[in-house]
């Protein structure tokens, strides 16, 4: 630590632009808080070695003995604040949960995001498989209720992220259960908000019977479904690709600017791949496969215990708000439910409340 | 309001008082002692966000405010490196920041050089206690005195100890990574040559494949010769590729499986696969096949091109200030295992206080995961489970059904 009287030596000297002090004052100044240089492991250890350990062993082997018992001791107090800390945002979750209840019905989540100054227009989600027996079952009915929440709140686009991509190899049923959860919130399928699913490298999903009736609701969601491919795996695989190109000249390395990254990167979020459109094509002519993400999330919702990205997609989350919705491990049952509604709203009471500041 | 202008007086004046001064300083020290008895982050990043607000809400000017940020940096990384971190890096300047009041980023640019410069007249002190200063980014849209700066005390101190201090100067992490593809693919357009010194596997498909090729073509010999070398070349390339591949594999063991898995898959059938495409080039773009295999890239890969290849991976991330984002910064680091923290706190001042009860925190999950992987705070999936994938479709077999 500098003392009082040294700092003010500095900041002088820095006022006047490094002018005021020469090398060798700097140097003086700075002396006394360097350490002796007899205690540095430096580069000849040999000799150095020999003088620390003969030098003061019972003070050295004290200090240690010191700091291994203030260690312990720091992590005693710091465990106790911490269960403290947890138990109070427990009881308070509990108490939100209470006073926030959706109860299934789509006007509730509209009235309580209402007073918010913003809603982010596409909302992401990191979600984690658990490792019980019907984890699957779990995560997509986490997923559903993730769906219908967005959805009658006013949210546009959600993405949801899950590492192992288990979601993207059952698109139809989980297709199947979101519509289900829908029907539990807004009724028949007439007053059900239309629901587009989709992962990248997949075109949009759309079930064979949907028929083509007048629905009543207006609303839409557009869903995006991610893994740890899309990641940095798919960094790699544009590389390839580049690779290729310029190996065959067709492109040199000085073609690749962070535009065309974008672009290339951003096209595969944003727009289903056309390849198989068939079955969409088939059953409405004309209003498929027309998807307009908007590639950057504006909030990132992470339901874990602390605030860790665990592969998520790198290139997009540059200026996306994260907000973890944290401690919620239940001792008794071993697994905490972590995705919950007031988890949920006091993410987008997070949002509203912070302020946008481009260019930090 | 009187009273408490006197008594914040009184408190600095109390503060500021030798034997006060001394003993805080030993406390000080005797935490970070402490500190180090435990697992310690050996990589940390800061983003040093808020010393415009500070300078604004104490009515001081801006310039006053960086200048103070600079104190609390110094004050961070002393603590930091005492208690073993050994690498720090911070985010100085976007280029994004270049939007700013030309003002400001004058006063920025003056003080990166002044300090730099300063930094560079100390050349003994620095080599006994210094830190390898790295300065990361574009530096081609600095001033060219600025420039001159950054490179002299770079090399000054390249050869310092283990400890490194990397100062993002004019960076966003986009055009870190795509700097990092634009050498991939710089990189992988260089021809190898048809002397690449990789030992032969003894018979490659490639090879039969070829020497069928040009019975039947009667191709000049000298391309052959020049394709069976990179053949080969490649093969070995591929078995890397395999090798790191299952390295990676058992780092991210769960989590990428189906990915991981595909593209070893690639990398094993790749021999055969490039046998072929060579075999259908022979004739057409002979010169074409003497590159490095594009197959062979992998995640490793990239992340050697980017600027902190040398450094370990990003245990924490620290910003300032409240603000919940990344700002571009360390996009492609922050990705497997690191923790973020926004703290709640401007800049200048960050201390010591603030950032025990992070790394306190951090080593708390640390220890706890390497003590039971099962554990609460790490039960998202990280630690594989042979059965897990079975699990996976068992389950998944059950929502189908019902």
């Amino acid at each position: 630590m500098v003392s009082q009287r040294d700092r003010e030596l500095f900041r002088d000297d820095i006022r006047a632009r490094g002018t005021k002090l020469s090398a060798a004052d700097r140097e003086n100044l700075l002396k006394p808080y360097l350490p002796d240089p007899s205690e540095l492991p430096r580069r000849p250890p040999q000799r150095r070695k020999k003088t620390i350990a003969r030098k003061t062993p019972i003070r050295t082997f004290l200090k240690s003995q010191l700091h291994q018992l203030i260690y312990t001791l720091i992590h005693i107090f710091f465990g106790i604040a911490v269960r403290l800390v947890q138990s109070f945002h427990a009881i308070v979750d509990r108490i939100f949960a209470i006073v926030y209840y959706h109860h299934r019905t789509p006007e509730l989540i509209r009235k309580d995001v209402k007073n918010l100054d913003r809603l982010p227009e596409h909302l992401s989600v990191i979600l984690s498989l658990r490792k019980e027996e019907d984890a699957l079952a779990v995560l997509m009915d986490e997923v559903a209720e993730l769906a219908a929440w967005s959805v009658s709140a006013g949210i546009p686009v959600l993405s949801v992220y899950e590492k192992s991509g288990v979601l993207k190899s059952c698109i139809p049923t989980l297709h199947r259960v979101i519509t289900t959860k829908l029907s539990t919130y807004y009724g028949g399928a007439s007053q059900q908000p239309e629901l587009q699913l989709f992962a990248p490298h997949h075109p949009v999903y759309q079930p064979h019977g949907e028929t083509s009736f007048e629905k009543s609701n207006t609303d839409s969601l557009t869903m995006l479904l991610l893994s740890a491919t899309d990641g940095r795996e798919t960094f790699v695989d544009l590389t390839k690709t580049l690779t290729e190109m310029s190996q065959n000249g067709k492109l040199s390395p000085d073609d690749i600017t962070l535009e065309l990254v974008d672009a290339e990167i951003s096209e595969i979020t944003t727009q289903p791949s056309q390849g198989i459109t068939t079955r969409a094509t088939n059953s409405r002519p004309g209003h498929d496969a027309v998807v307009s993400v908007k590639p950057e999330p504006d909030l990132l919702l992470v339901f874990k215990p602390f605030l860790k990205l665990d592969g998520y997609p790198p290139w997009h989350i540059r200026l996306t708000e994260m907000y973890c919705t944290g401690y919620k491990t239940n001792s008794v049952t071993g697994y905490g439910e972590f995705v919950e509604y007031q988890g949920f709203l006091r993410g987008l009471w997070h949002y509203a409340g912070a302020q946008m500041r481009f260019g930090r | 309001m009187a009273t408490s202008m006197h008594l914040s007086k009184l408190r600095k004046w109390f503060l500021a008082s030798p034997p006060i001064e001394m003993a805080l300083s030993k406390l000080r020290e005797l935490l970070i002692g402490a500190l180090r008895q435990g697992p310690v982050p050996q990589h940390i990043a800061f983003v040093m966000d808020g010393n415009r607000r500070f300078a604004r809400s104490h009515g001081i000017e801006t310039v006053e405010g960086h200048n103070l940020g600079f104190e609390a940096l110094a004050r961070i990384l002393e603590v930091c490196y005492k208690s073993g971190v050994k690498v720090v890096t911070i985010y100085a300047f976007s280029i994004e920041n270049f939007k700013r009041s030309k003002f400001e980023v004058d006063a920025l640019m003056e003080m990166a050089r002044v300090k730099l410069s300063q930094m560079a007249q100390h050349g003994e002190i620095l080599e006994r206690y210094g830190a390898k200063v790295r300065v990361l980014g574009r530096l081609d849209l600095l001033r060219p005195d600025v420039l001159k700066a950054v490179n002299r005390a770079m090399d000054m101190t390249s050869n310092n100890g283990d400890r490194v201090l990397n100062i993002c100067f004019p960076y966003t992490s986009r055009d870190e990574i795509t700097g990092a593809i634009r050498d991939t693919v710089a990189d992988y357009s260089q021809p190898l040559g048809s002397h690449s010194s990789s030992q032969r596997t003894p018979f490659s498909e490639s090879h039969i494949a070829l020497n069928i090729q040009a019975q039947h073509q009667n191709g000049k010999p000298e391309d052959i010769t020049s394709d069976v070398g990179s053949a080969s070349g490649s093969s070995t390339h591929a078995d890397e590729a395999a090798a790191k591949e299952d390295q990676i594999n058992e780092i991210y063991e769960s989590g990428s499986a189906f990915s991981s898995s595909t593209t070893l898959d690639l990398a094993g059938h790749q021999d055969g696969h490039n046998g072929k495409k060579a075999a259908q080039n022979n004739g057409a773009e002979s010169e074409n096949s003497s590159f490095r295999s594009p197959e062979t890239i992998t995640r490793q890969t990239l992340s050697n091109y980017l600027h902190t290849r040398e450094n370990p991976p990003l245990d924490l991330l620290i910003r300032t200030s409240g603000v919940e984002r990344l700002s571009d910064f360390m996009l492609w680091q922050c990705h497997e295992d690191t923790e973020l923290v926004f703290l709640d706190v401007l800049w200048p001042e960050f201390d010591l206080w603030h950032f025990i009860p992070v790394l306190l925190g951090w080593q708390r999950r640390i220890s706890k995961s390497r003590k039971n992987p099962d554990a609460e705070g790490d039960f998202d999936g990280d630690v594989a489970e042979p059965s897990e994938n079975d699990q996976v479709v068992e389950s998944s077999e059950k929502v189908k059904g019902l």
